[in-house]
């Protein structure tokens, strides 16, 4: 097994705050890692700079088998839209689309035609127990299909990881299990890496582990033991 | 990609298709005006052009067919009911004269021509009142080609050479002028087109401007909500072009539609638009038209800027896959924003006793310093806000004000963005309102029953060509008891004596008519003007004149100074009555007409900025109602989260109250301040005048402008009410 | 709830008269329910006869309050065992972590280190029973869900005290 992520001294400041000072991680490929730490500790800064949206001060990102931190803005959004995928707590879905259409927006951005991209979201809906829902806006949704619908729109380009933050932060436990059970069913079935941050343990639980964030600092082992 | 743009565009719910018809709707309008504009400046062009033939008389410019011969030809000023009239005096030598545009031949002796406004004026005038002025009968009237207007008032009358040869000014031709006045140095009629194309530019300037403030705002709403689109496709993976193409495709598509809404609506300003005579002369519709360049230029313009503009716009925000969720506060506006309100008024007060010499010279000046101070405003409104704001925040006692002060202070340049076009419409008004009343006040018409209005003279000026009638000239018969007529005053000729004017009266005359002025004590002779005018700064005693009363009757005519009622029968009949008896000379006037020129270009730039402050003060009023309703609408989840842990509607209304007429009121107070400064600035460095106080009117129009957009502030109530219902809190 | 673990530690701080440690034990473990003296003395001699507490008289002979028991080798490295290995992660163990904690931060050992081992203990023991939950069937599901929020608890409060650590220890140690 290669490493899927690494993290090498990531150090990175907003203005005054130091958000990270110096995390070293590494994630295997097809490993499940929960991110875990206190509010405020870096979790969401930490999973940012590992899915390449922010860019960190000091140290090395890889992913992939690539550099990443010294990639370029253009170069970065394309990493993501081919490799990574997404699901966040909330707002991540465009409000003035439909659903089938935000699950396809990666494929569409990334050069597929309309309808291939809008057949291959369609599939997801089946496969996540939402059909019916294809048509719907993201303001007619509940929380927990809206969620749905953003995991199959983090499934649907069969990314080689999945970053979630709070994939269930807004939903009930129940919902939130189904969610998680979903998301990792889908990853184990697609081989993908998932960096998952959350504060619970229950959704914590459904990693092969988890490492702890604090001040800055990834403090658990971190490597896999 | 620019399929998933367009697609964005049209279905980004209800408040993106708001803000595409707003912006769309702004644009159009803007693009109406523009084209408005062109074709303003193209008819005062071709307006112009229309005037070349009357100043056939510069010889050397005419460049029209030579005919073999010569035609005597006299132009002179004539008027009627105030209006002006042009007179030419025609005398053919032969078959092959010149022909002026409009006519076939020149009329012989014992006819004439007349244009089409005038010959219904003919047809509805006692002939003693104005037929009798012609000679002769009319035997066609003038077609459109001769004339500057549909207005015009021309007559073109024939008499023999010897009759024309007589006349003050007159000359032989054998060509028309026919090149347009601003390119012959010599041709004084006409008009100045160059300061009017100016004008014009500043005119459009001021509506634009508050229209691009409009657009600014209609383009912020939602913003956040876009904002967070677009941070979300980020996320997903979209790099920065593909954003900035979909934005840009958003932007395009408004301000296309909008271009072509402009151009539906073009027709319907151009037919207002020929009642608006800022040259003093309605236009005729044809030359209120477009030229293909004009049309190309905005046609492509207008959308292409637009998507220049989006692209700017985003490059400022920079929208990152986090979005707007974690924004840092704008940095607070720091006081150097107030120099270049100051830099402008400086400029204008520099000027002060250092009047530039060209009319060029003048109007970049003085336009230069009110549009520095302008923009100005503009620059200075975050910061005169934020100023206000902090105020308001250490005043706060209750919760309302003290939210109301941080919003403010947090992001000013929001909260003045809101009251900027009403800001620029009152600077406008003030600096339009300041300058033009003072003029008025100095140089305007005055009404009936003043001497300026009622007194007609007739004057013979010998250094300006006049030859003076003979002392024994008598007052011509009829004059005196003419009805409405109260007294006919002869002025005589005393020549060039020192300093004095060449005028002299018995003091005698004088007395009788007080409002005419005083001799000075003692003094039985005074020194006058030809038409009894006093100059401007006159005080009501003439000089005395060293003449003696005896000595008085031997003096050849000045002038005669007919007193009469104001009625238009009495100074038209007087006028009818003078011309006949004295046709070779200058026509009679009132001091009134004399002036009219420049009384009445004034009177039709008040209007011109009465229009200018109507439109932007509705154009202000829509920004104000489209950014508190943004305003609201980009807060509704708080305010509903408020209104659920119990904050009263009132409180909140109480918020959006204060944070929108706060900024109202402090920068309403120095656009006027602004305005009036730049105004009393101009006025003494270009004509030495004191600033007059606004007439009523003005106050009305600030009330109101004011009260509307209070009023406004007000109507966004209940759209408070609707939108922070509970339902609010969920989340979407 | 281990009472002699809880007295050693007690004692490691110090040594003490058996009324001062039954006075700190009743004030930090008691939870309402004063440690009888009986019990506390049998319980010092249990661990006296194993070798773990010696008796440092400072005034032999004048009765059992002049005794003073003195923590050995062997009784220090009897809780230092007991405080380093996690708890089986089974609920309803509060009171244990609470005086692991507590007596951790009094000897000033690392007791975020203890808590932290104990997350991990908890967690892996989470991820067999929700393992167990995704591939069993409904019963076996419930039964694991129950362990879970128990577990779940346990972690919450495990996070808590971490996150309160400092103000306890000023508490604990004036
Ligand atoms: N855009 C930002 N600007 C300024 N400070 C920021 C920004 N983003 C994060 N921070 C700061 O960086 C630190 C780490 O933030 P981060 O969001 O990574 O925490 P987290 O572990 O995800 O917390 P939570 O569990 O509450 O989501 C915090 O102190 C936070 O205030
Ligand atoms: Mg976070």
């Amino acid at each position: 097994m290669s490493a899927a992520l690494e993290a090498r001294g990531v150090a990175l400041s907003f203005g005054e705050t130091p958000a990270l000072r110096g995390a070293d991680l590494i994630v295997e490929t097809g490993e499940i890692v929960a991110v875990m730490g206190p509010s405020g500790s870096g979790k969401s800064t930490l999973l940012h700079c590992l899915a390449g949206i922010l860019v960190p001060d000091a140290g090395e990102i890889h992913a992939l088998g690539r550099r990443i931190d010294n990639l370029n803005e253009a170069e970065r959004s394309e990493l993501r839209r081919d490799r990574f995928g997404f699901v966040f707590q909330f707002g991540q879905l465009v409000p003035e689309l439909t659903a089938e259409e935000n699950v396809a927006l990666p494929l569409l951005l990334g050069g597929v035609r309309r309808e291939p991209a809008l057949r291959r979201a369609r599939e997801w809906f089946g496969r996540l127990g939402i059909d019916g829902l294809e048509r719907r806006r993201s303001g007619e949704l509940s929380g927990g299909q809206a969620q749905r619908v953003a995991l199959a729109r983090g499934l649907v380009g069969e990314p080689a990881v999945l970053f979630a933050d709070e994939p269930t932060g807004a939903l009930d436990s129940f919902t939130g299990e189904q969610v998680m059970d979903l998301l990792v069913d889908s990853a184990r079935r697609q081989g993908a890496t998932v960096v998952l941050v959350t504060h619970e343990a229950r959704v914590a639980a459904y990693a092969d582990r988890e490492i702890m964030v604090r001040d800055g600092r990834v403090t658990s082992p971190a490597v896999a033991s | 990609m620019i399929r998933l743009g367009l697609r964005l565009a049209v279905t980004g719910g209800r408040a993106a298709i708001a803000r595409l018809a707003l912006v769309g709707g702004a644009v159009a309008l803007g693009v109406a005006l523009l084209l408005a504009v062109f074709a303003g400046i193209n008819a005062v062009q071709s307006q112009n052009l229309r005037y070349a033939w009357l100043n056939s008389a510069v010889t050397e410019a005419a460049t029209g067919t030579e005919a073999a011969d010569a035609a005597g030809w006299a132009l002179r000023e004539d008027y009627f009911a105030g209006r002006r009239m042009a007179r030419v005096d025609v005398a053919v030598t032969g078959p092959d004269s010149p022909v002026p545009p409009g006519m076939t031949r020149l009329p012989a002796p014992g006819e004439y021509y007349v244009s089409p406004a005038l010959a219904s004026l003919l047809a509805s005038t006692p002939a003693d009142q104005l037929g009798d002025r012609f000679p002769g009968r009319q035997v066609g009237v003038i077609g459109d080609a001769g004339l500057a207007s549909p207005d015009s008032l021309i007559a073109v009358v024939g008499r023999t050479p010897q009759e024309v040869a007589g006349i003050i000014g007159a000359t032989k031709i054998t060509r028309i002028v026919s090149v347009s006045p601003q390119d012959c140095s010599g041709c004084y009629v006409g008009v100045g087109s160059d300061g009017i194309t100016l004008i014009l530019s500043v005119v459009a300037a001021a509506l634009l401007f508050p229209l691009l403030m409009f657009i600014g705002t209609a383009t912020r709403l939602a913003a956040a909500r876009r904002e967070q689109r677009f941070a979300a496709m980020r996320l997903v993976g979209a790099t920065p072009r593909q954003i900035t193409l979909i934005a840009t495709v958003e932007s395009t598509l408004a301000a296309a539609a909008g271009t072509l809404l402009g151009f539906a609506l073009f027709p319907l300003l151009r037919l207002g638009l020929d009642r608006i005579t800022f040259t003093g002369e309605r236009f005729f519709l044809g030359d209120l038209s477009l030229t293909w360049f004009n049309v190309l230029l905005v046609g492509a313009g207008v959308p292409l800027g637009a998507a220049v503009a989006a692209r700017a716009a985003l490059r400022r925000v920079r929208i990152t896959p986090l979005g707007v969720a974690r924004r840092v506060t704008p940095r607070p506006p720091r006081a150097w924003r107030l120099l270049p309100v100051a830099a402008g008024l400086c400029e204008l007060a520099w000027f002060i006793d250092r009047r530039p010499r060209t009319t060029n010279g003048q109007t970049e000046a003085y336009l230069g310093g009110i549009f520095l101070t302008m923009i100005g405003l503009v620059v200075a409104g975050p910061y005169l806000t934020m100023a206000g704001s902090r105020v308001l925040a250490r005043l706060a006692r209750r919760p309302a004000t003290l939210i109301a002060g941080r919003r403010l202070a947090d992001d000013p340049r929001a909260g003045f963005r809101a009251v900027s076009g009403l800001m620029l419409a009152l600077f406008v008004t003030s600096v339009a309102t300041g300058v033009i009343t003072s003029i008025v006040a100095y140089r305007g018409e005055t009404p009936v029953g003043t001497a300026t209005y009622d007194n007609l003279s007739i004057g013979w000026y010998p250094d300006h060509g006049g030859k003076l009638p003979a002392a024994d000239t008598p007052i011509p018969a009829g004059l005196t008891t003419t009805p409405g007529v109260r007294d006919v005053l002869v002025v005589r000729y005393q020549g060039i004596v020192g300093n004095l004017p060449t005028g002299a009266i018995g003091c005698a005359d004088l007395t009788r008519h007080p409002d005419l002025g005083q001799c000075p004590p003692g003094a039985q002779v005074g020194a006058v003007y030809a038409d009894l005018s006093r100059p401007d700064f006159g005080s009501d005693v003439y000089e005395a004149s060293p003449m003696t009363l005896a000595q008085l009757p031997s003096l050849p005519v000045n002038s005669f100074v007919v007193l009469t009622d104001g009625s238009r029968a009495a100074l038209e009949h007087s006028r009818t009555l003078l011309e006949s008896t004295f046709p070779d000379g200058r026509f009679p006037s009132t001091e009134n007409e004399w002036r009219s020129d420049f009384a009445r270009t004034l009177v039709q730039f008040q209007r011109l900025a009465d229009v200018v402050i109507v439109a932007s003060l509705v154009i202000a009023g829509c920004s104000l109602a489209v950014s508190l309703a943004g305003g609201i609408n980009e807060r509704k989840r708080p305010f509903a989260l408020l209104r659920l842990t119990g904050v009263r509607l009132a409180e909140l209304r109480r918020v959006i109250t204060l944070e929108s007429a706060v900024p109202l009121l402090a920068v309403s107070a120095v656009a006027i301040a602004a305005g009036f400064t730049a105004a009393a600035l101009f006025l003494r460095s270009q004509l030495d005048y004191d600033l007059k106080p606004p007439g009523l009117s003005y106050y009305v129009l600030v009330g109101l402008g004011l009260a509307v957009s209070l009023g406004l502030i007000a109507s966004t109530m209940p759209l408070l009410r609707r939108v922070t219902g509970p339902q609010q809190a969920r989340n979407d | 709830m281990s009472v002699p673990l809880t007295l050693l530690g007690l004692l490691e701080r110090q040594p003490s008269h058996g009324y001062d440690l039954k006075r700190d034990y009743d004030l930090w473990f008691g939870h309402g329910r004063a440690l009888p003296f009986g019990q506390v003395y049998s319980t010092l001699a249990r661990l006296a006869r194993d070798g773990k507490v010696v008796m440092d008289e400072v005034t032999p002979g004048e009765g059992p309050e002049r005794k003073r028991y003195v923590i050995t080798d062997r009784g220090a490295t009897e809780v230092d065992t007991w405080l380093t290995e996690p708890v089986a992660p089974e609920p309803h163990q509060q009171t244990v972590l609470f005086a692991k904690v507590v007596l951790a931060l009094m000897l000033d050992r690392p007791a975020e280190e203890y808590l932290d081992t104990q997350r991990r203990a908890h967690l892996a023991r989470m991820r067999e029973l929700t393992e167990a939950k995704r591939t069993g069937g409904l019963v076996e599901g419930l039964l694991a869900d129950h362990g879970l929020f128990h577990l779940e608890a346990d972690l919450r409060w495990i996070d808590t005290t971490s996150a309160r650590l400092d103000a306890l220890r000023a508490q604990v140690k004036p």
